[in-house]
């Protein structure tokens, strides 16, 4: 009983933070103290690692997604063109 | 418009280069989720730039695409767009500009198996989301903009991005993990 609520606390403990344990956004950091206790628990919890897993394969699905199709290379030229126009303006 | 005595015209225009410039790509996309279209973005990054360059002598030198996506915003604010910025309509033509999870990684073959099977799903899933979700999920994922560079895009608290985030990711598991259910397809 103690353990399986002990293992309840610890995986809330982790899904609040997975996401920016995996993430590591220079915004959110977790301590340290939280990153060793969250790898631990994903070290023995198969439900959490099986998320984390997910996450990260969701993580490169969508990079791959966005990989696909990239803005017109002929609108990317006609902002830099844009770019040297509002400079050469400028500067007459 | 002339510029000041003590800004040369030759050296704002090195910063425009070395600063703004760079990021015309990243602008350009993160135009396309707030407007949903490709045209509207780039009229959008044009203004966009055209006030940068404007606004160049109030450019400190440091974190230049948060004082783009600054301007980015009140930009689309102010040219009214039909769309609002929580619209995304078709995340599958929606380019990225870096990873997100920080420390990237290559995926493992087990997470290439996956990625074989979840692109359709993957769009599905995302585009079932309130548009509120899938802009930040977008944002952050697909475009690669930090949590606080979400935040002042989309003019919300930090809190805010992250917790949008944390449930996007969660309905998309879950979508997925229902989707592969019934197809029997993942795992």
């Amino acid at each position: 009983m103690i353990t399986a609520l002990g293992r309840m606390l610890s995986c809330h403990f982790t899904a609040k933070r997975l996401q920016r344990y995996l993430d590591a956004d220079p915004a959110a950091p977790l301590e340290p103290a939280e990153a060793r206790r969250l790898e631990a628990h994903l070290a023995e919890c198969d439900r959490c690692s099986s998320a984390a897993a997910d996450f990260r394969s969701m993580r490169w699905a969508m990079l791959r997604l966005s990989r696909l199709v990239g803005p017109d290379p002929a609108a990317v030229q006609r902002l830099h063109r844009a770019v040297d126009q509002l400079l050469e303006e400028d500067h007459r | 418009m002339s510029p000041s005595p003590a800004e040369p015209p030759a050296g704002r225009a090195e910063l425009f280069r070395l600063h703004i410039e760079p990021e015309l790509e990243v602008l350009l996309r993160v135009a396309r989720t707030l407007t949903g279209s490709w045209p509207e973005a780039e009229d959008l990054t044009q203004e966009t730039l055209v006030r940068a360059w404007r606004a160049l002598d109030r450019f400190d030198g440091a974190h230049p695409r948060a004082w783009l996506l600054t301007i980015l915003r009140h930009t689309n604010v102010n040219m009214h767009r039909r769309q609002r910025p929580d619209t995304v309509e078709d995340v599958g033509i929606l380019p990225g500009a870096r990873p997100a999870f920080g420390a990237a990684v290559e995926p493992t073959p087990e997470e290439q198996i996956v990625l074989q099977i979840l692109p359709d799903d993957l769009e599905r899933a995302v585009d079932s989301l309130d548009p509120k979700f899938q802009t930040v999920l977008v944002l952050v994922d697909v475009n690669g903009l930090t949590y606080a560079e979400v935040a002042d895009l989309l003019d919300v608290p930090l809190g805010t991005v992250m917790s949008r985030l944390s449930r996007a990711r969660q309905r998309v598991r879950v979508h997925l993990h229902a989707h592969a259910q019934r197809e029997g397809s993942l795992r």
